[in-house]
């Protein structure tokens, strides 16, 4: 497993994401309250680049005209036809078998002089 | 012992087991019921005629009836020669059906702009059924009527017939002032859930009267046409009901789409799926890919079958609609275009055969087994 530095934290901060290029592939970094989350940017249905599409909530609903909004910014809507993944799990909120490919990201302290952090994907 | 006299000759019984026909068309017009209407309608009949919205534009056969349904003596077959007689020589005894689910013959009440008037023409129907149908032969189940313009009032005929034993399901045009999922109906299925009677749609009046036009591009002009739109009213219908989320709030509602044709369901659960993936955040209410909640909830009558080319296509078309579990056969009887239970499908496996000829109608109507003699094993 190769890993490939994403950036400075600071370039993603809570509820951004950034999309970057990595062994070719192209990977979208996801900072959700804190926690960074890694999904290959493409949409298995057609192939459109997933993590430029809408970040978006789970709305939920008990009834017409009810809406209810859960996990802020968890899910992101592809561009073209607007299926919602859980950056997450990669998985299809309507079709968890169908799902993107998602990456492990760690954070590294070193750079602590200019208080910057770095990011890694690993892929 | 006497020797009875048949005036028809009798048909020999040619199906071996016995079947349920979900669309049989019993002699019910608005004129025979004029006698058990209120005084007040009585009157205005007398002053101005019934004042209901005329018949489609053209039809098949005679006057919309098979040739062979004329009677002998060449009266008007208008309405049919669905007398008793006629439906027990000619369909019930030579098919063999066990079960006839009688869906009348007249439904420009279902056109009109008066509620009042729509609600009192559907009682006396509904009682007419009743005393010269379904008790004189009890393989027959009735539909009951409602004046769907008022959903209170077809709540109130609802719980006034719906218990009735012979009453098996609530009826209604497919021609509507609007789809029929909108809430401005919830009353008829909260009624209809109440005494578990499943909701039929059946075609017509589609463009007349208070209803929309029968297709969204305006008023066709041959019969062909017509009968081309029945799918696009239907698929308005059967969308309607998953996204207004009737199936969520309404879990054993069933809904039976009638004479609008199976085959069309497939590619449309397709693209409902399809839209619903992409969609499902604007109507998050509905929980379920559409095509689950037909599965669930949604029957369909086969007549008039399409006829794919080849009998491969017709067995792949029939496992898209899921026919195992939601067709039920019917004949349209004496229409012109009825289909024949032996001729109209290719040949099904034995366990299909089943389900679409008895055991979906049985299941969905609450109707007992195939007694022994017909082939089943109720004694």
């Amino acid at each position: 497993m190769n890993r490939f530095l994403v950036g400075m934290a600071s370039e993603i901060p809570e509820g951004s994401k950034k999309i970057i290029q990595a062994e070719g592939r192209s990977v979208g970094i996801y900072n959700i309250e804190g926690q960074y989350y890694a999904l290959r940017n493409t949409c298995p249905h057609q192939g459109a680049e997933l993590c430029s599409g809408i970040t978006a909530s789970y709305i939920t609903s008990n009834g017409p005209g009810d809406f209810a909004y859960e996990r802020e910014g968890e899910l992101v809507r592809c561009p073209w036809h607007q299926w919602e993944f859980d950056i997450k799990t990669g998985c299809m909120i309507t079709d968890p078998k169908m799902r993107t490919k998602t990456y492990d990201v760690t954070v590294e302290r070193y750079d602590v002089s200019v208080e910057e952090n770095q990011l890694y994907v690993h892929i | 012992m006497a020797i009875s006299e048949s005036k028809t000759p009798e048909k020999k019984v040619r199906m071996k087991r016995s079947i349920i026909d979900c669309d049989v068309h019993h002699l019910a017009p608005v004129s025979a019921i004029k006698d058990n209407l209120p005084r007040f309608y009585r009157d205005q009949i007398d002053l101005w005629g019934w004042r209901l919205p005329g018949p489609i534009y053209l039809n098949g056969g005679v006057q919309g009836l098979t040739v062979d349904s004329t009677p002998p003596d060449g009266s008007n077959p208008t309405g049919g020669r669905g007398d008793m007689e006629y439906l027990r020589t000619q369909h019930m005894d030579p098919f063999n059906v066990e079960y006839g689910i009688l869906t009348g013959s007249d439904y420009s009440f279902q056109a009109s702009p008066d509620p009042d008037y729509a609600a009192a023409l559907c009682s006396a129907l509904n009682d007419y059924t009743i005393e010269h149908w379904t008790s004189k032969d009890s393989r027959l189940k009735g539909s009951a009527f409602i004046a769907k313009q008022d959903p209170l009032l077809a709540a109130k005929e609802i719980d006034r017939i719906g218990s009735h034993p012979d009453m098996v399901q609530v009826i209604v045009a497919s021609g509507a002032e609007k789809p029929y999922g909108n809430r401005f109906y919830h009353p008829i299925y909260e009624a209809c859930v109440r005494h578990n009677l499943p909701f039929n749609i059946h075609v017509l009046t589609e463009g007349l009267g208070i209803n929309t036009g029968p297709t969204g591009a305006g008023y066709v002009t041959y019969y062909p046409e017509y009968r081309a739109a029945r799918p696009q009213v239907m698929m308005a219908h059967l969308a309607s009901f998953i996204f207004e989320g009737v199936f969520e709030k309404f879990p054993t509602l069933k809904v039976v789409l009638q004479e609008a044709g199976a085959f069309w369901i497939a590619p449309f659960l397709w693209k409902l799926d399809a839209d619903w993936k992409s969609l499902r955040f604007q109507t998050p209410w509905v929980k379920k890919a559409p095509s689950e909640y037909f599965r669930s909830n949604v029957r369909v009558t086969s007549q008039p079958i399409e006829a794919p080319p080849s009998t491969e296509l017709f067995q792949q078309m029939m496992k898209a609609v899921y026919a195992d579990e939601c067709m039920m056969y019917c004949s349209d009887f004496p229409h012109w275009d009825f289909d024949s239970p032996l001729l109209t499908f290719p040949k099904l496996d034995d366990a299909t055969w089943e389900r679409i000829f008895y055991q979906n109608a049985a299941d969905l109507y609450e109707l007992p087994a195939r007694r022994i003699e017909q082939g089943g094993t109720q004694v």
